[in-house]
């Protein structure tokens, strides 16, 4: 969109949550508008404050700005990274798009492989920013604005960040008392500015407590007619995991319609290289997220509520227990020396058993000395010993070099969140939710023509619980959530053991790849399958030239 | 910091020097001397064979070839002297220059040319230039290279390509050559060192590809100029494949002949696969030559993606010979004035402007 005077030019890829408010502040000023568009506002901000508009803003974006007088351009991404942003710059020519796929389908841009994303991707299980599979094109790091002028683009810079918002709020404490109403207004609030829409707004419905209550939640905010959409696997019929009875119950409660769409493993094989066709950057999950933005798509929504950073926000992973109780029982032995590379090499000689099937375990005491170092053991798919086994050792000792993954993910913890809560929150928010759910939910929206909207990932919301989260017990944070409605979620959905969208891909991926399993235990064979899928997801994504280098699974 | 900061200027040679890079130096730091912004440049080199012509606010000392010698001085010349901005002018240098920055606590500039900042440097010289605060490179290419091995913001990696002297005109006031007339002979010209440790410039693929030319009827004959050990083994080269009459080797000429050399050429061609940029393409171009390179490294960019002159694979080379001598000759006029917008002086100053308000905002 090109503004009334031609002075600046504007595209963008998002939603402005709070556009009427800030429409009806620019009006005051006396800007006129000529569009009832979100677009419109960006360029009326920037016009106004320049830079400085980013901190107006709420809702997920990415956008660049042309200002043709002063030959220059802004590109902006939002705090918690929801909407994507690449840029390559070969010296020459700055390009940037909403997706790797898409520069590289623009031309002219060096295929040559990144090892800092390979082996990101290889100890994620996703490619963390700004890194790509790609040397030139990268990421702009959600919460950044760069400009690009005519002697190239300058070193994006930070104007938010989750850690500085948590410290903050740490630091501001709140009587305990105050946490279910906080959560109450806080999420509200989020669901009401996340329902500005001109079409229908659907949600993805699970048996859990995230989109329960913000089914509820939709119906406190005044939404009449909800269509909820719920997958289902034959695989799953009476077992604990089948998702659609208790969902059904949540749906009549709240008086929503439930759509209900089953899901085969043919279904899965039949859409597999589709999924691999869509995938922007490798990544070991999007599955689920695939069905049920393809059963939204048949039902004909443009847009669909997820609950999406639930898990992430209030606590319920179980890595707000397990990080800090393997600080605090390893933590004091892996600050020894050289005592976890010892204890790794001895129980690796003489139990090798072990270390095929609990590969982890064997890094508790190298890594549980730092957060950095323990939330790298808990989500790390490859610990970056095992990295040889999988990739030619120079692309894993140059990647290694060029990601710095533990520095990376201490710098993610400045300034200190305060608690070991709001450090897990930071943790979990910056890496696995904002590099895998995140980009997931945007390349599987796209695939579907759908926008998947996430009022638990939300700034104003993050500002307003920051004061309760370091607080927050075990299951405090859900419970919350599941009193947050008017009509508060039924016990049962609160008391049923937390599932999520599951899908059962650890058999059909175990088919798909193929091979057999070795014989392990189910616990631990999740995390195998987890492996191998990433090697299978790899092939035919990496660079000619990495392939070469990254060996066979 | 203040107002104007002064710049120390770690060079193997500049002002006083010979070859490529001293000129590349003199360009820069007289381009960064004229913006007035600096107030002083303090230039170290290890080389100077000539009498050094200096510009205001550029001061150079006297060589210093040993590197120990140089690089003690160089650290005792920084801690005697206010420092805001150390340019380091090679690659080999960074180390040297990275220290003093650190002890001056300031801004690094690092330029790299060709093929010395392409393969994985010592671990030293990498961690000096992933300290810098800028890195100029002359071509996409060699910036390609440096981000493959350096792990740096990759906004620190600037392009800045090379430009050429105000000699080179396409005409000395009559009317330009053209295309000579039917059976007249066609001059083909590369203008590059012979040096046999680089033997990547191209006169042999020229000389090879000879015979081809003349099995399509074209009488040509093949001047090559430049210095180097390597000439021995590329006149074999033409007796072995017949052609040894139409090979003029002139050696190295002075500037005013060189001038003329360009003037007189049909085509200029240096399929080189070793280019960090190739400046003798400009001047080429900006005399009003047409220019034949391969798509490999700073060739490119000289050529300005095939823009400016004709880029081929390696393979197609003696076909594009043929093809480019059978082409009426471009307007030399045109091909210079185009030249001139895309790697004249007043567009490198702009690029040095660019790389100094860098600096000063990193300050």
């Amino acid at each position: 969109m090109v503004s009334a005077d031609g002075r600046s030019v504007v595209v963008f890829n998002g939603e402005i949550y709070n556009y009427p408010q800030i429409r009806a502040e620019l009006e005051g000023d006396g800007v006129r508008f000529r569009t009832t568009s979100d677009t419109e506002a960006l360029l009326h901000l920037y016009e106004r404050d320049g830079a400085e508009m980013v901190h107006r803003l709420r809702g997920m974006f990415a956008f660049a700005i042309w200002d043709e007088k002063q030959r220059r351009l802004f590109l902006a991404r939002d705090p918690y990274g929801i909407k994507p942003l690449y840029t390559a710059n070969d010296g020459w020519t700055f390009r940037f798009a909403s997706q790797v796929k898409a520069l590289l389908a623009g031309g002219n841009i060096s295929r040559d492989p990144e090892p800092a994303g390979l082996v990101g991707f290889h100890l994620f299980g996703s490619v963390p920013e700004p890194f790509s599979l790609y040397r030139e094109i990268r990421s702009l790091p959600a919460g950044h604005t760069q400009w690009i002028d005519g002697t190239g683009p300058k070193e994006p810079r930070p104007y938010s960040n989750v850690a500085a918002a948590l410290a903050e709020g740490t630091a501001t404490p709140v009587p305990k008392d105050d946490l279910c109403e906080r959560v109450r207004a806080g999420v509200l609030d989020s669901v009401r500015a996340h329902l500005l829409a001109d079409v229908e707004v659907g949600i993805f419905l699970s048996a859990g407590v995230d989109s329960g209550a913000l089914l509820g939640l939709m119906r406190d905010a005044g939404q009449k007619d909800i269509r909820a959409i719920t997958l289902v696997f034959s695989e799953f019929q009476g077992t604990l995991e089948d998702e659609a009875p208790l969902a059904a119950r949540v749906c009549e409660y709240y008086g929503a319609r439930h759509i209900v769409r089953s899901v085969s493993e043919k279904e899965f094989r039949d859409d597999l290289p589709a999924i691999l066709e869509a995938m922007d950057q490798p990544s070991i999950d999007g599955v689920n997220s695939w069905f049920v933005s393809k059963a939204a798509k048949e039902a004909g929504l443009k847009v669909a509520i997820s609950g999406l950073g639930g898990d992430e926000l209030l606590g319920g992973y179980p890595s707000f227990l397990d990080l800090p109780r393997w600080r605090h029982w390893f933590g004091p032995l892996a600050a020894v020396p050289g005592l976890g590379l010892a204890a790794r090499k001895v129980i690796g000689g003489v139990a090798p058993g072990l270390s095929r099937e609990r590969p982890k375990l064997l890094g508790v005491l190298e890594h549980s000395g730092t957060w950095a170092g323990t939330y790298l053991l808990r989500r790390g798919l490859f610990l970056p010993n095992e990295l040889s086994t999988v990739m030619d050792a120079e692309i894993v000792r140059e990647g290694l070099r060029r990601l710095k993954p533990l520095p990376r993910l201490a710098a993610s913890l400045v300034p200190d969140p305060g608690s070991d809560a709001a450090r897990v929150c930071v943790l979990e928010s910056t890496q696995y939710m904002r590099n895998q759910l995140l980009r997931d939910a945007d390349w599987v929206g796209m695939a579907h023509s759908l926008e998947i909207r996430v009022p638990l990932v939300d700034f104003v919301l993050l500002r307003t619980l920051a004061p309760v989260i370091s607080a927050l017990g075990a299951g405090s944070g859900k419970a919350a959530l599941a009193k947050a409605p008017v009509k508060a979620l039924p016990n049962d959905v609160v008391n049923r053991a937390k599932t999520g969208f599951n899908v059962p891909t650890g058999n059909w991926i175990s088919a798909a790849v193929g091979g057999s399993e070795p014989r392990v235990r189910p616990s631990a064979a999740k995390g195998l399958i987890s492996r191998r899928w990433s090697r299978a997801v790899l092939k035919g994504m990496v660079p000619a030239k990495a392939a070469q280098q990254v060996q066979a699974a | 910091m203040k107002s104007s900061p002064a710049m120390l200027a770690l060079v193997t040679d500049a002002f006083g020097g010979r070859g490529g890079i001293a000129q590349y130096n003199r360009d820069f730091l007289g381009a960064l001397a004229e913006t007035r912004a600096l107030s002083s440049i303090t230039v170290l080199p290890r080389l100077a064979p000539d009498p050094p012509v200096l510009q205001p606010t550029i001061e150079q000392a006297p060589a210093r070839r040993g590197r120990l010698a140089y690089s003690l001085g160089a650290v005792q010349r920084a801690l005697a002297q206010s420092v805001d901005f150390v340019f380091c002018g090679h690659i080999f240098m960074a180390p040297l220059a990275a220290l003093i920055a650190r002890l001056k606590a300031a801004k690094l500039i690092i330029q790299t040319h060709g093929i010395e900042a392409w393969p994985r440097p010592s671990r030293m010289q990498r961690e000096a230039v992933e300290s810098a605060d800028l890195l100029l490179c002359v071509s996409r290419y060699t910036r390609a290279s440096v981000l493959s091995w350096a792990a740096i913001a990759p906004e620190r990696v600037m392009v800045l390509p090379n430009t050429f002297k105000e000699t080179f005109t396409p005409t000395n006031g009559l009317r330009p050559q053209t295309s000579p007339a039917n059976g007249k002979k066609h001059t083909l010209l590369t203008v590059a060192r012979m040096d046999p440790s680089q033997q990547y410039k191209g006169q042999d693929r020229v000389i090879s590809a000879l015979p081809f030319v003349f099995s399509h009827g074209y009488d040509v004959e093949y001047i090559v100029v430049g210095e180097g050990d390597d000439r021995r083994r590329l006149e074999l080269l033409a007796r072995e494949v017949g052609v040894s009459e139409h090979v003029h080797f002139l050696g190295g000429v002075d500037l005013k002949v060189l001038r003329d050399v360009y003037r007189k050429a049909d085509l200029f061609v240096m399929p080189s696969t070793g280019e960090g940029f190739g400046i003798a393409f400009l001047e080429a171009m900006v005399s009003g030559v047409p220019t034949l390179g391969l798509s490999v490294a700073g060739t490119i960019d000289a050529l300005a993606d095939g823009e400016l002159g004709t880029i081929v694979p390696e393979a197609e080379l003696p076909a594009a010979i043929v093809r480019l001598l059978a082409t009426p000759k471009p307007d030399p006029l045109a091909l210079a004035t185009a030249t001139r917008a895309r790697f004249g002086r007043p567009q490198f100053a702009a690029g040095v402007r660019a790389v100094l308000n860098r600096l000063i905002e990193a300050s």
